[in-house]
């Protein structure tokens, strides 16, 4: 003895119902996403400050010292020296080379058998 | 509803016709009585919904807090990193895991025991034995685990085994520079040092709040570059052990912004592991200890005198005799015996010399002068650990001579460079900072206390010191090192000990524009060997030199040769 609208309104109310369980249930699984990423997260700057202590630890100039005086032998590395220390202007200018090109025998000449190189000139057949 | 109204409807039509007027008052009175119920109903129903649909609107509108619930959990507490000035690590917080385990809900602990110490060997069996069978509800078995440990235990998936993570600041360095760092307790409070500094700034507040709990901290930098701070230490490391010292301390100050570049005083102690940080030998020598500083004050003195224009370069003093006063005589370690010029006066370390300025001054302008350079008040830096200098309660005319060349008054090491690099870096005096600081910054700050020209000749002074009098072993070449020395002897039983002192070297380079003070004390150093001297100028000023030559370049002072020390003077006159 169900009148239509009561079958609309029993339908529309279990739609409702449906809609609401499925938002409800992908905010959940969203919310778990986030809780999942927020801890790799946590995790990954964890490694990076544990890392960052490690990297602390091995770059001591303590420790770099100690292992400096260690492989002493095979380094051979000293403090540098005062002296040791210029800047490019205080570099002494390169030597300058006059190069002798008159002893040279000329090149480009007819007969004169140099290499030839690859190009080919559109004018000759061959 | 529709029943009980079905209901109403047909006892009406049962009524008899003759009651009619009674039925009708009836159906009267009850239809009024109906409606109301509807009413009622309606209302409550109404109301009911109206409370869902606030509440539905009151959690759309708040913003869901996600934050940690264990605000509270004090292990989980951070700090800030604190970083050097080039951004190396000094000090950060790391997680730990800690292993517990729940003896209620052990179900074998024969078996948890085999287990656990498959991954942690140099577990002892009995007690952790006879833990897991207490049938307690918690017991530590582990604090501070390796990552690498824990992964492995939760691989083996012991029921009743869990992990808690701590918070625990780690020191990189160790003890490198234990003493500007400070150290943190239990609950990651900074109780000493720069950790203490950062507390008192309103970290801590923002601590007792819960607001630190997994927030990103902006690291905090210090002014210190670990290269030289550690180059520092090791240097000072050395000599104590050359010269059998009982105590060393140096400073690296920037003389143009009062940054503390290096600050290390031995013996020190490991932050990580302070056991021994509160050992009364184990203090920051540098600023929470005052000394007598010997003859570096004879630098203040001979400031005052040239800055007072009483007394100029070429003036002389007669040095011929001891100054008898009271029922004291004041003599020369290295005596003349004749009529010394300022500069020889300097350079000889002559205290009758430097005692005959101080009087031409006058014992009130005396002690203006070192209160005007701030040496007798406490200085305004950063670390808390900072002592008060200590002077006689009334100056007399006796106090301003022996506090000339160093004797009756105690000041901080630190203080004394921060003095010394005023009358260097022409004439301002600047309080040191353990954070970094701009020149232009220093500059708002700075007091001029001294002219120019004074400190030009200051400059002359030091240089000639290094070249021509007693701190020719602090000399490295390139670097143009002036500097001043300083042999105390320290007070045994009231009474001036002469085999015990306490040397100093106070020194700035590049002399002809310092760029930074380096100031070395040693405590009660020995002749390296016997019958060699043991005065400042053949242990505290070859210390200095190596802390300059190893760690220049990394400051950034460009080694010149050509410097000409006559410059200085002329730049003076």
């Amino acid at each position: 003895m169900f009148r239509t609208l009561d079958i609309l309104l029993i339908a529309v109310m279990v739609a409702t119902a449906a809609f609401t369980y499925k938002t409800k249930h992908d905010a959940e699984r969203q919310l778990a996403e986030i809780k999942s990423i927020q801890r790799d997260i946590r995790y990954e700057q964890d490694t990076i400050d544990v890392l960052e202590a490690d990297w602390s630890l091995l770059t001591q100039p303590s420790r770099l010292q100690r292992l400096s005086e260690i492989y002493q032998s095979e380094l051979e590395l000293t403090p540098v020296e005062a002296h040791q220390i210029v800047e490019i202007i205080d570099l002494p200018a390169a030597p300058l080379e006059i190069e002798d090109i008159l002893s040279r025998p000329l090149g480009g000449m007819a007969g004169d058998v140099g290499p030839t190189d690859g190009t080919v000139t559109g004018g000759i057949r061959q | 509803m529709k029943l009980s109204l079905r209901r109403k409807a047909s006892t009406i039509r049962l009524t008899e016709p003759g009651d009619s007027i009674v039925v009708e008052g009836a159906i009267k009175s009850t239809g009024s009585r109906t409606r109301s119920r509807f009413a009622i109903t309606i209302a409550l129903f109404m109301g009911v919904f109206a409370l869902i649909g606030g509440r539905l609107v009151q959690f759309g509108v708040t913003n869901p807090d996600f934050r940690h619930p264990a605000a509270a959990d004090r292990n989980l507490v951070s700090r800030p990193n604190i970083v050097d000035r080039n951004g190396e690590v000094l000090a950060t917080d790391i997680k730990t895991a800690s292993l517990f385990a729940e003896p209620r809900r052990i179900v074998d602990a024969d078996e948890a025991v085999e287990m656990i110490s498959s991954v942690l060997p140099d577990l002892d069996l009995n007690t952790t034995y006879r833990r897991l069978r207490s049938g307690t509800g918690f017991a530590w078995l582990r604090r501070e685990l390796t990552p690498g440990q824990q992964n492995e235990i939760l691989k083996l998936g012991i029921p009743g085994i869990g992990f808690r993570t701590e918070k625990r600041r780690f020191y990189p360095g160790g003890p490198t520079a234990s003493h500007v760092l400070g150290l943190v307790n239990i609950d990651n409070q900074g109780t000493a040092g720069m950790e203490k500094y950062v507390d008192d700034q309103g970290f801590a507040e923002l601590q007792e709040a819960g607001l630190t709990v997994g927030a990103a901290l902006q690291p905090v930098r210090l002014s210190l570059d670990l290269r030289v701070q550690h180059i520092v230490r090791d240097e000072l490391m050395s000599a104590m052990e050359r010269y059998q010292a009982i105590a060393a301390g140096a400073v690296v100050l920037n003389a143009k912004t009062g940054e503390v570049v290096a600050m290390s005083s031995l013996p020190d102690y490991d932050p990580n592991n302070p056991y021994n940080a509160l050992e009364k030998d184990r203090l920051n020598r540098m600023s929470a200890g005052v000394f007598e500083m010997g003859s570096t004050f004879k630098t203040f003195t001979t400031a005052m005198a040239l800055d007072s224009e009483k007394v100029h370069l070429g003036d002389k003093f007669d040095a011929t005799k001891p100054i008898r006063i009271a029922r004291f005589t004041i003599s020369d370690f290295h005596g003349k015996r004749r009529w010394l010029s300022v500069p020889e006066i300097f350079i000889y370390s002559s205290n009758i010399g430097t005692a005959k300025m101080a009087d031409t001054v006058g014992t009130e302008a005396h002690r203006a002068f070192l209160k005007r350079i701030g040496l007798l008040d406490r200085m305004q830096t950063e670390l808390p650990e900072v002592a008060r200098p200590t002077e006689p309660k009334e100056w007399k005319k006796l106090h301003s001579i022996t506090i000339s060349f160093g004797h009756g008054m105690a000041t901080t090491p630190l203080q004394t460079a921060m003095a010394a690099a005023a009358l260097l870096n022409g004439g301002k005096l600047i309080q040191p900072t353990f954070l970094p600081r701009t020149e232009r910054e220093a500059e708002l700050t700075a007091v001029q206390v001294v002219s120019k020209k004074t400190s030009d000749a200051m400059r002359y002074l030091f240089r000639l010191n290094v070249e021509k009098g007693s701190g020719r072993r602090a000399d490295v070449p390139g670097y143009f090192v002036g500097g001043k020395t300083g042999t105390a002897e320290k007070v045994i039983n009231g009474r001036y000990s002469s085999d015990k002192r306490f040397n100093a070297f106070l020194a700035a380079f590049p002399a002809n524009d310092p760029r930074y003070v380096v100031l070395v004390i040693l405590d009660e150093p020995k002749p390296e060997k016997p019958g060699a001297g043991a005065t400042a100028g053949v242990n505290a000023a070859p210390t200095v030199a190596g802390i300059i030559s190893r760690s220049a370049s990394l400051l950034g002072v460009k080694p010149e040769f050509g410097h000409e020390s006559k410059a200085l003077l002329i730049s003076h006159q």
